[in-house]
């Protein structure tokens, strides 16, 4: 089942995105994050699972993300952007619901110019499919400033080398707050508020699209 | 057609009025609180986590899946969020089918495919004593009700109910087939006049067994007729009521 | 303490930490340079009790086919079992990793060192920068103190002269001539770490570390432009919020630009 966002790519809007959820048929919760018609990002998810007695946490949840790249080992850049899912994820789960469990989330990466922003966007729907309890949504936005200092939503794989900085946030669906930035390149202060505001704007765009997505599930029963 | 019917548990929440608002988790459910049903008593959690624990650090409710808003005006007014998942988290009184994994002392240990396994003592078996011990061997299914599920405690299962009566628990016999659905499926399944069942009851005569666990376990008279009855059970997740009514009559017209 | 987070909250409710700190005072920063001399550069940074020290080793090889004129930075934060009872000896662990690759973002982000610049023959001979940052003592902000000690360390770094012999085509290594690197921009990094959702402060002990909700991390360079914004999840900040952090970034960073030129100028007369 899958559910479009026919958006016109333009300079501030997004590329057409969508998103299929239950397409494996084991994991307690997936989905699967395409740009454009390209399977960009797929996720799985497992879990409340018993936990490893090493690994247990007595008051919540432990929860593990594993990324996979397209190509060869995960190296160092797939475990910092694990990290970042990780804390991403931890913080909008009520772990505190399932003690001494584990949840994990795989994530595998299916082309060449996935930004982390699609694998935000892929773990959140794999959350909400699993049927996790979750304090908020979240969703990852890429900001590419051109030299020329202007603001790009989502660039492309050439518009990111030309790119001065990219900035990818995850934003909450409560007050649109930051939940993660990454930023590669330098800019300065006030670049960073406008791309912020940006993506803060963009982030409604998605949200909605969430929304879209799951009202085709439960709609069609 | 010979159902048992004592093994189907009652539903307990009728007909919810198709209310067909769609909620996302970090959404204030202001018509909870518009309606006053006296709602922060009244929410269960049925697939559902409408937090009257989140209130506690915020005005109001917090809602936490994803899922259909459903309400029930009786018995005081309940209102919970009907969302699909497939991992089961147990839940006190749910009746659940069981696989018996071990057999520890005077407990059984059960894999109810939660993320624990569940401990049933010998003694919860009507008519169970210290000299008349059940039978129950390793491998065995069990259909039985949570006596203690929370999320600090390993869940206990029991096979008896409050008056001591079995009322269709205990375990399940040889033969059949056990496979794993959705638990939005069962729910379907277990609503007071179901469809699907019905029509399914006009093809062939079948037991049946439904687990809140999302198992199903399912014996017809030959083994293909059971292994009918599972695919169409299985189907049911996808298919709509048209494609449904087809198929049937598709298989009733080969007999 | 039976209630850390209790405790906690009630030295915050009065702006200060149990170890007598502001919300927003660093703890003592200390810095010695040089002092592994089998290293081309070294320098050991204490904040408070976090000790990380950084050694440079600059080796040759064959620059990449790609960028012909580009040397290598090599980074390696390595977490010994030595610093902290929760790391254990084996292949790095998540952090350890995740922490290699932040401090490179820093230096390509930043561009503090120009790969260009250690590219000694096109297409034949580069510099590659092994930096190694071993923390010795974990108390906390570990990305602050390992970001000060590859900056201290590079900047101590004296590269021979290497000529190639026109005839031979042989590297020629003269070590009695040395330059030190050309350092183009000075990164800082300030780490946050953030309370409840709401309380921000500055540079975080380990049991604050573990106790906070969130943590930040924001890197600026001496023109106030932001080399990095590091906020691996943790709670939602609003983007006021994160505008404080940056302003509190950009004057951490002339405290520690100042105290880097002292210890360079105390050592340079030799």
């Amino acid at each position: 089942m899958a559910a479009v966002m026919a958006v016109e790519s333009g300079q501030s809007r997004l590329r057409p995105f969508s998103c299929e959820l239950g397409l494996l048929s084991r994991p307690d919760g997936r989905a699967t994050f395409l740009q454009g018609v390209t399977p960009s990002v797929l996720a799985g998810l497992y879990g409340p699972v018993e936990a490893k007695i090493s690994k247990e946490l007595p008051d919540r949840a432990a929860l593990e993300v594993l990324l996979r790249p397209k190509v060869g080992l995960p190296g160092v850049l797939e475990r910092s952007r694990e990290q970042l899912l990780r804390q991403t994820c931890e913080a909008v789960v009520l772990g505190a619901l399932h003690p001494r469990t584990a949840i994990t989330l795989v994530l595998q990466v299916l082309s060449d110019a996935s930004l982390l922003s699609c694998c935000l966007n892929a773990a959140c729907m794999a959350l909400l499919d699993a049927g996790l309890p979750l304090a908020a949504l979240f969703c990852g936005v890429t900001c590419a400033l051109q030299p020329d200092g202007s603001v790009l939503l989502d660039p492309t794989a050439r518009q990111e080398q030309e790119a001065r900085a990219i900035l990818t946030f995850a934003i909450g669906s409560s007050e649109r707050k930051v939940l993660m930035a990454t930023t590669k390149g330098s800019c300065s202060v006030e670049e960073m508020q406008q791309c912020l505001a940006a993506a803060q704007g963009a982030a409604d765009t998605i949200f909605q699209f969430y929304r879209d997505s799951v009202r085709r599930r439960y709609c069609k029963s | 057609m010979r159902r048992r019917a004592a093994r189907r548990p009652r539903p307990w929440w009728g007909s919810g009025a198709a209310r067909d608002l769609l909620l996302l988790p970090a959404q204030y459910d202001e018509d909870a609180e518009g309606d006053g049903c006296g709602s922060a008593r009244a929410e269960r959690r049925r697939g559902a986590a409408v937090r009257a624990g989140a209130a506690a650090l915020r005005a109001g409710l917090l809602v936490t899946k994803c899922g259909l808003l459903r309400h029930r005006p009786a018995g005081g007014g309940a209102f919970w969020v009907d969302s699909q998942q497939k991992r089961y988290v147990p839940v006190k009184g749910d009746h659940v089918i069981g696989i018996v994994t071990a057999k520890a002392g005077d407990v059984f240990r059960l894999d109810v495919g939660g993320s624990e396994p569940a401990s049933l003592s010998y003694l919860a078996f009507e008519g169970a004593t210290k000299r008349n011990r059940p039978n129950v061997q390793v491998g065995d299914l069990i259909y039985g009700q949570f006596l203690v599920a929370n999320k600090d405690m390993e869940p206990e299962m029991v096979c008896i109910d409050s008056s001591g009566k079995s009322s269709g628990m205990g375990i399940i016999g040889q033969d059949g087939f056990l496979f794993k659905v959705s638990l939005g499926l069962i729910r379907k399944l277990l609503a007071p006049k179901c469809e699907i069942i019905q029509e399914l009851s006009q093809l062939y005569p079948f037991e049946l067994v439904l687990g809140m666990n999302g198992r199903i376990w399912v014996k017809a008279k030959t083994v293909q007729q059971t292994l009918i009855i599972v695919n169409i059970l299985e189907a049911c997740e996808y298919m709509s009521a048209e494609q449904r009514k087809q198929a049937l009559a598709k298989l009733s017209g080969n007999r | 303490t039976v209630e850390p987070l209790e405790y906690y909250r009630r030295f915050l409710k009065e702006n200060c930490r149990p170890d007598g700190r502001e919300l927003g005072e660093f703890r003592t920063t200390t810095v010695n340079i040089g002092s592994i001399t089998t290293a081309d550069g070294s320098a050991l940074v204490k904040l408070g009790n976090t000790t990380v020290i950084c050694g440079v080793k600059a080796e040759l090889a064959a620059p990449a086919a790609d960028s012909a004129n580009k040397g290598y930075i090599v980074p390696n934060v390595e977490l010994p079992s030595l610093c902290a009872e929760r790391f254990r000896s084996g292949p790095p662990g998540e952090e350890a990793q995740a922490a290699s690759q932040f401090i490179a973002d820093v230096i390509e982000n930043s561009q503090m060192i120009v790969k260009e610049d250690l590219c000694i023959a096109n297409g034949k001979l580069a510099w590659v920068l092994y930096c190694d940052i071993i923390c010795l003592d974990y108390d906390g902000n570990l990305l602050d103190a390992s970001v000060f000690a590859l900056l201290a360390a590079l900047k101590n770094v004296q590269l021979p002269l290497v000529t190639i012999n026109e005839e031979t085509g042989l590297s020629e290594v003269n070590l009695k001539q040395k330059n030190p690197l050309l350092i183009r921009k000075h990164p800082v990094a300030t780490s946050f770490a953030v309370f409840d959702d709401t309380l921000l402060i500055v540079d975080p002990t380990a049991e604050e570390e573990d106790l906070a909700t969130g943590t930040v991390t924001i890197v600026t360079d001496e023109e106030g432009r932001l080399c990095s914004v590091h906020k691996p999840g943790g709670s939602p900040l609003t983007g006021a919020k994160l505008q404080d952090c940056i302003t509190r970034a950009i004057t951490r960073h002339k405290e520690v630009k100042k105290l880097i030129d002292k210890v360079i100028k105390s050592i340079t007369p030799k």
